[in-house]
């Protein structure tokens, strides 16, 4: 506060005022108008990194290797890419992670769907706390960690296992197989799912239940013919990311798949850092990016963005 | 009063004989430590984990540290992820990821072809080791072969009660479906698939299709697929039966308690070298006592602890093997045991090794 | 099964199916970290607190923690300035290709994680700054630079811009009102943004992955290459360390803006 025996502004209040003074002469009030571009300027720059990266591996992936000096060879060439169509490994493993990227969205959202309901509509701020927590704690817990204590759960020797054996079974293959991955990586979504299905939950009043229940309708046509429609923009947002997320996703396959059940991402891996071609690492990198961004254009121009979509007032 | 004085005295006389001591011996080092370059804060080795980062650090950096003060560390990342991050440190011309590499020959070998390693020619005691130690196809000595070491085929007695299995083929038996294991890259089996699948030495690297067709006949079977570590927590664990795989990681499973023997079928093991390698564009004191990390590995004390900890013939000659394994077919010595044994010559491993490699995977991954 | 029973079942069924699968591991995995045996087991073999003792000698695991928070620190200070300004750039003020934009500033997330580890890994070798720790930092603040925006704009989003009419009225110039309007008003999205950035920062792999060496290697990466090694207890020990210190977040998260905050609507 000023002092108002001596009249003195405090010393943050002079600051400001210098700065002010500096961004007067700096930029004009005319210019006013542009603050939106600058203010957006630095993120732009940032994200540009990635560009920048994306684009020395588009021409990292027009050279092929040199298998005499393991170095690329400087003339320009599609070979990347037909090895890509050519070897049925790659179509194979693009096919394994497209068809896991389905599954785990599917189920992510089946389970995730309760649990956001239950977390928006329940009475008690208690149970929502504690939804809450269980969802965020694994969240920030992380990948490498989680897939570690599955191994340990489902290993041979580990929990199910020695419970099965004491029952008399024969002990299970449950993990380092694709099954595993798939369990693995649908525990991983779910927190993602819920917190993108919340929003759109949250955003339909009670009323609008209680109507359909007045009306006649059971709980199971509540959610079928109401509820679930309304909630599209979190169903949406929901399953681009997990979707996406599934496909490209690395640790999962890798910890829990046994070395059978490459996903892309383990491929791209593999191929710059088990048989040093990074053109080839490269093209199926920029393969996975076309692909990947084709599939989410085309959802959001069907159904918007959904959650997703960073919403602005000044349209 | 007299007492503290004698007290005093003595301690003064003992004070002033320490003193000039303590100054002796610091100007002394000093004129020797003249000649040496400065000691880094750490010197940084790649190592496999487990029982083989173990024996490193028993046979050879412990010692070292102890010898020296200069802390050893040991970074398990993965040989073939190592050898990217190395090359492109080296051509940026930034300082190598680490000082002192542990890895497979055929691995030193492409990497001494791209020119990215330190000649070790000026070591001493080269010409003393056995001759497998000197690299082949390579001018001078970009790298040290350091042991050799078989490609076993490790079993759990209780699933081959009529004792060791006598052919590689016995992979492909139904029973043992889930329960056989290789590495994640088929290394250390590639050639020998060929011999399992029907196929001759002659074979071996033109005509690869013995091997691939064993391979897709060992896929209905699902192999686990690992890298060393996984062969020893795999047998503690009981998920496999049979595998293919160092003899190291076997013997590190029996010496944890798990019953785990090993074998040389008859179609043959192959049998291989590891080395130790410098990457160019350390700082040259780093360098220096990189080399002397490496010189001290090829001594007598560090050949033969850690040799004897890993279980595997050493290059220095005239040492005699750990107890539990004399006459061990995982340990060759005379030239019979090596008749049994495949051996592929470096050159043919650095040109064909990747693509066995890759071959490997998209068979495995279908 | 139509009936309010039947809902409550089926629901709380589901829920709790996914509670059990989203906490076992972290159970299991403390749980197991108090073995006193040699091997990673559950039950675990007898209780004891030797791998912990372990833990805090290895110089290994608590280098790897210190550049942890010091590559999250990066992270998070770069990302407060930068994704506040953005929020508040797409969300007030008028832009041109506003779509374009929105599409442009979800690139993080659209380019899949191994592909943005790969080519920043190549930008920043060719550029030679690769090998120290910064970069580290940096690279995670662009990946997880959506996350950001996306908690400060659902705070401008609420954000009246009355308000900061009113300061200018009264004869504040912009940068006063700024600094003492428009961020207060937006602090809890703030706040959310970068504890989320720092999280993310701390747990992140994969990227990291590509960017560290041996002498910058971080946390989750230590965790990995020690899972591909040898599976020893202090290995469960450590991830107990991750998991006290997601704890840690996660209260601290709930004090400051509480978790609710995530069960709005925008």
């Amino acid at each position: 506060m000023a002092d108002t025996t001596t009249g003195r502004k405090p010393v943050s209040w002079r600051m400001l005022d210098a700065v002010d003074r500096l961004v007067a002469a700096a930029w004009p009030r005319g210019a006013h108008g542009m603050n939106g571009y600058l203010f957006i300027l630095p993120a732009v720059a940032l994200v540009f990194i990635l560009i920048v990266g994306l684009g020395y591996m588009a021409d990292y992936s027009l050279h092929e290797l040199d298998l005499a000096t393991y170095r690329l060879k400087d003339e320009y060439s599609l070979a990347n890419y037909a090895a890509f169509f050519e070897r049925p490994v790659y179509l194979r493993i693009l096919g394994r992670s497209l068809l896991a990227a389905v599954i785990v969205t599917a189920v992510s959202i089946v389970l995730a769907f309760p649990y956001a309901y239950l977390m928006v509509r329940t009475q008690s701020a208690a149970i929502r706390k504690f939804l809450l927590i269980a969802l965020f704690l694994p969240f920030f817990i992380g990948q490498v960690v989680r897939a570690y204590g599955w191994l340990i759960i489902l290993g041979k020797e580990g929990f199910i296992n020695s419970m099965a054996t004491a029952l008399g079974l024969p002990p299970l293959d449950l993990i380092y197989n694709y099954p595993a991955v798939i369990f693995g990586l649908v525990q991983y979504m779910l927190p993602f799912a819920v917190l993108l299905l919340t929003p759109a939950l949250a955003a339909i009043g009670e009323e609008v239940e209680l109507a359909s229940e007045s009306l006649g309708a059971n709980w199971v046509r509540t959610f079928r013919h109401v509820l679930i429609p309304m909630a599209t923009p979190g169903l949406v947002g929901a399953s681009v990311v997990v979707f996406t997320l599934t496909l490209t996703d690395f640790a999962m396959p890798q910890i829990l798949g046994g070395g059978t059940s490459d996903f892309i991402a383990n491929a791209i891996y593999d191929s710059y850092f088990r048989i040093s071609n990074l053109g080839l690492g490269s093209a199926l990198s920029i393969i996975l990016v076309v692909i990947g961004s084709a599939l989410v254009a085309l959802i959001f121009m069907i159904a918007g963005t959904g959650t997703l979509g960073i919403s602005g007032r000044n349209k | 009063m007299s007492t503290q004085n004698r007290a005093t005295g003595l301690s003064r006389r003992r004070f002033l004989a320490t003193s000039a001591l303590a100054a002796g011996s610091l100007a002394m080092p000093r004129i020797v430590r003249a000649q040496e370059p400065e000691k880094p804060g750490e010197l940084i080795v790649r190592a496999w984990g487990g029982a083989w980062g173990d024996a490193l650090k028993e046979g050879v950096t412990d010692p070292f540290t102890e010898m020296t003060g200069i802390p050893v560390r040991l970074d398990f990342t993965e040989d073939n992820e190592i050898k990217p991050k190395i090359w492109a440190a080296v051509d940026q011309g930034r300082v190598p990821p680490i000082h002192v590499n542990w890895d497979t020959t055929t691995n030193a070998t492409i990497s001494a072809l791209r020119g990215v390693t330190v000649d070790l020619g000026d070591l001493k005691g080269l010409d003393k080791l056995l001759p497998i130690a000197k690299p082949v196809g390579l001018d001078g000595w970009p790298l040290v072969n350091t042991y050799s070491y078989v490609y076993v085929c490790a079993y759990r007695p209780e699933a081959f009660p009529d004792g060791a299995p006598k052919s590689w083929r016995v992979m492909l038996e139904e029973r043992l479906k889930g329960r056989v294991a290789l590495y994640n890259d088929g290394i250390g089996f590639n050639p020998i698939a060929v011999l399992a699948g029907g196929g001759t030495v002659k074979d071996i690297p033109d005509n690869m299709e013995p091997g691939y067709e064993f391979y897709r006949a060992l896929k209905k079977n699902d192999p686990l697929l690992g890298e060393d570590p996984d062969f020893t927590t795999w047998f503690q664990n009981g998920e496999i039966d049979i595998a293919c795989t160092i003899s190291v990681n076997a013997r590190a499973a029996k010496q944890n308690g798990i019953d785990v023997e090993w074998t040389v079928p008859e179609e043959g093991c192959k049998v291989d070298t590891d080395g130790l390698w410098i990457p160019k564009g350390l700082p040259e004191n780093e360098e220096y006592w990189a080399k002397q990390l490496v010189q001290y590995a090829i001594g007598r004390d560090a050949q033969e602890k850690w040799c004897a900890a890993l279980g595997l013939p050493p290059v220095y000659p005239g040492l005699e093997p750990p107890a539990d394994l004399v006459g061990d077919p995982a340990y060759p010595t005379t030239p019979e045991d090596f008749k049994k044994l495949v051996r592929i010559p470096s050159p043919v491993l650095v040109e064909n090794q990747p693509v066995w490699f890759a071959r490997f995977k998209e068979i495995m991954q279908g | 099964m139509t009936g309010a029973r039947g809902k409550a079942i089926v629901l709380w069924g589901l829920t709790a199916l996914s509670l059990v699968t989203l906490s076992l591991p972290t159970l299991i995995i403390i749980g197991a970290s108090f073995t006193s045996g040699d091997i990673i087991q559950f039950p675990p073999d007898g209780f004891s607190l030797r791998w912990y003792e372990r833990l805090f000698g290895l110089e290994s695991f608590k280098g790897a923690l210190l550049r942890s928070f010091y590559v999250s620190a990066v992270c998070t200070a770069i990302a407060i300035p930068v994704g506040t300004l953005a929020a508040l750039g797409t969300v007030r003020y008028r832009i041109r290709f506003r779509r374009a934009l929105q599409v442009y500033l979800l690139l993080p997330f659209t380019i899949p994680l191994v592909v943005s580890g790969l080519g920043m890994m190549i930008f920043f070798g060719e550029i030679r700054i690769l090998g120290s720790l910064w970069p580290i930092g940096l690279a995670l603040c662009v990946i997880n630079l959506p996350f950001m925006i996306w908690a400060v704009s659902a705070s401008v989003n609420a954000l009246d811009d009355e308000l900061e009419n009113a300061a200018a009225n009264c004869g504040a110039p912009p940068v006063q009102v700024f600094f003492t309007v428009t961020l207060p008003a937006v602090m809890p999205g703030v706040i959310t943004g970068a504890l989320l950035m720092f999280i993310l920062a701390f747990n992140e792999f994969l990227v990291s992955l590509f960017l560290v060496d041996s002498r910058t290697v971080t946390l989750p990466v230590q965790i990995y290459n020690s899972i591909r090694s040898v599976i020893t207890p202090d290995l469960a020990a450590i991830s107990v360390v991750y998991i006290l210190i997601a704890l840690a977040a996660v209260w601290l998260l709930d004090r400051l803006v509480g978790l609710e905050i995530f069960l709005r609507s925008k």
